[in-house]
């Protein structure tokens, strides 16, 4: 069993299709791919290449799609909600962050633990010695051990960035979706976020799944690059494999969509 | 030129006003003998009533804690009710309209019918603040409700959060602060809205206003006056301190 478990890869998809209702195109086309244990891999495409549709789904929140998926050695279903530990051990960080604007940094960060609890212990606020140590440890991990009783309407967009980063640190993810971590800051604070997330993530063997308009920072701190364009993944390449003529592709595929539409 | 009629209309409106009701200005300038009769009669304002104005007093702060607390509770359900996020229109729409007309609807007139109907002392005063307030107390309610972020709440959900757990650790800590500055802004208004029921019979502290000045005994009626200001003033001044603390 337990060597099973540590061989599953963290995400295999084979197959998976989807298109919103009403929509003439599809979200995704056909995807097929797999992504072993402890990868950190840069999602690149347009916007509407179906990015954050895919992390959705790999996230459980996707409904009719069709195809088979299967994400930490779990199956994952359309439209069925994932189980409680499955949940708990995808962390997800969001383009918006999604904090509680009037609660502090501390209790932000420490949201990230209730899924691994008992529903009663944390009505109660029984958090335990183990929870405090993994709030801590994130926020230290971030920089932000000093900010902890701040609220976090008063922090700037960085500091929001890196209080949504250890909430899902403090969760003990085994896997990281990341929609845009960088999208909302300036190419200074993007570039340290960035390179906190994918460091800390190797640092606790976590795999990431991070999406990205920018093909070259990604490729900095990632060790694959997957490409989306219409629902299709157009280049998947080990970064160290890159050529200049994926990166260029890479660029047109991010920047130029209807140029890419009429090549292909 | 397009305000041009309008400004004629208030014009008419305001010689309107002058000339059909029954006032004279010349009996304004010979009042002033009047008044200052009456303003001489207020002073010194005669504190030997204390005793009674206290008693009124307390009985005001029981009617405004008790009508909000009366208002809280009914607006739990019909904020509820009134929340587009909660609600298909069909409900909250008919319930909006319900509390716009019943914010619409002055106090004194509310307290005046509850009088008639359960007989006077404090529990009509009761009753009409907390028929007012929920007016208003509901639509914040409602807003709170709706205010509420749900991205958040997704958030603690795709990480394993329980149902109870999003309601206390994500839509609890969005809302709590909201509702709890809008209570104590109703109670502030209650308070201070109470303090003249008593001049139609529903308790507190107004009755002895009105008792004062229709026995002509203008030196207690400046007392009760003048305490009334000093509480108007100080509730005020708690009331922006509490309202600097919650935002
Ligand atoms: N709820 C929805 N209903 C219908 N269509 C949707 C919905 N969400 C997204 N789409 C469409 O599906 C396509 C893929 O959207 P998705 O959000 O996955 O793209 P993305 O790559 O994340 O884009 P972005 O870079 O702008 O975030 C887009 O064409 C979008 O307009
Ligand atoms: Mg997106």
């Amino acid at each position: 069993m337990t060597t099973k478990t540590r061989q599953h890869p963290a995400v295999t998809l084979s197959s998976v299709s989807h298109q919103y209702s009403g929509a003439r195109q599809a979200t995704l086309d056909a995807v097929s791919l797999t992504i072993p244990k402890r990868e950190r891999v840069a999602l690149i495409g347009p916007s509407g290449a179906g990015k954050s549709s895919l992390l959705a789904l790999l996230d459980g929140r996707l409904a009719s799609w069709t195809g088979q998926a299967s994400v930490l050695g779990k199956t994952v279903l359309p439209g069925q909600k994932l189980s409680r530990a499955h949940r708990a051990d995808i962390g997800f960080v969001f383009q918006e962050f999604a904090l509680i604007e009037r609660a502090s940094v501390w209790q932000n960060v420490l949201n990230g633990r209730l899924g691994r609890m008992g529903t009663l212990a944390s009505l109660m606020g029984r958090f335990s010695v183990e929870d405090e140590r993994a709030v801590t440890q994130a926020l230290e991990d971030v920089d932000l051990i000093d900010l902890t009783e701040r609220r976090t309407d008063q922090l700037s967009g960085g500091q929001r960035q890196r209080v949504a980063i250890a909430r899902c640190l403090a969760q003990e993810p085994k896997l990281i979706l990341a929609d845009e971590p960088i999208s909302n800051l300036d190419p200074m604070r993007a570039e340290a976020v960035l390179q906190l997330l994918t460091s800390l993530a190797a640092k606790r063997d976590i795999t990431v799944i991070f999406s990205s308009h920018q093909p070259e920072l990604a490729s900095k701190f990632a060790d694959r690059i997957l490409s989306l364009a219409d629902g299709k993944i157009i280049v998947d390449r080990p970064t160290s494999e890159l050529t200049s003529l994926d990166m260029r592709v890479l660029y047109q595929a991010s920047e130029q969509p209807q140029l890419l539409r009429k090549i292909g | 030129m397009r305000g041009f009629p309008l400004t004629l209309a208030l014009v008419a409106v305001v010689i309107w006003s002058g000339v059909s009701a029954d006032i004279d200005l010349s009996k304004l300038v010979s009042s002033g003998v009047r008044m200052g009769d009456f303003l001489s009669r207020m002073y010194p304002p005669n504190f030997s009533v204390w005793p009674e104005v206290q008693k009124g007093l307390l009985e005001t702060l029981r009617i405004a804690i008790l009508g909000t607390l009366g208002s809280v509770f009914i607006s739990t359900f019909l904020g509820v009710l009134a929340a587009q996020t909660l609600m298909p229109a069909a409900v909250y729409r008919p319930v909006r309209s319900l509390l716009a007309l019943i914010r619409s609807i002055p106090l004194i007139l509310v307290a005046m019918l509850m009088v008639g109907a359960v007989g006077l002392g404090p529990l009509p005063g009761i009753l009409a603040i907390t028929f007012h307030a929920t007016g208003m107390l509901a639509k914040f309610y409602a807003e709170a409700i709706d205010d509420v972020q749900p991205a958040p709440v997704l958030a603690l959900d795709s990480m394993g959060a329980s149902g109870l757990q999003r309601l206390k650790f994500g839509i609890w800590p969005q809302m709590a602060p909201v509702i709890l500055r809008d209570t104590i802004f109703r109670f502030e208004l209650n308070l201070r809205e109470s303090l003249v029921l008593g001049v139609v019979g529903a308790g507190g502290v107004g009755f002895y206003i009105q008792t004062y000045v229709r026995s002509f005994q203008y030196d207690k009626a400046a007392t009760v006056a003048i305490v009334i200001a000093v509480l108007i003033v100080l509730i005020e001044l708690i009331n922006s301190a509490i309202r600097r603390k919650f935002s």
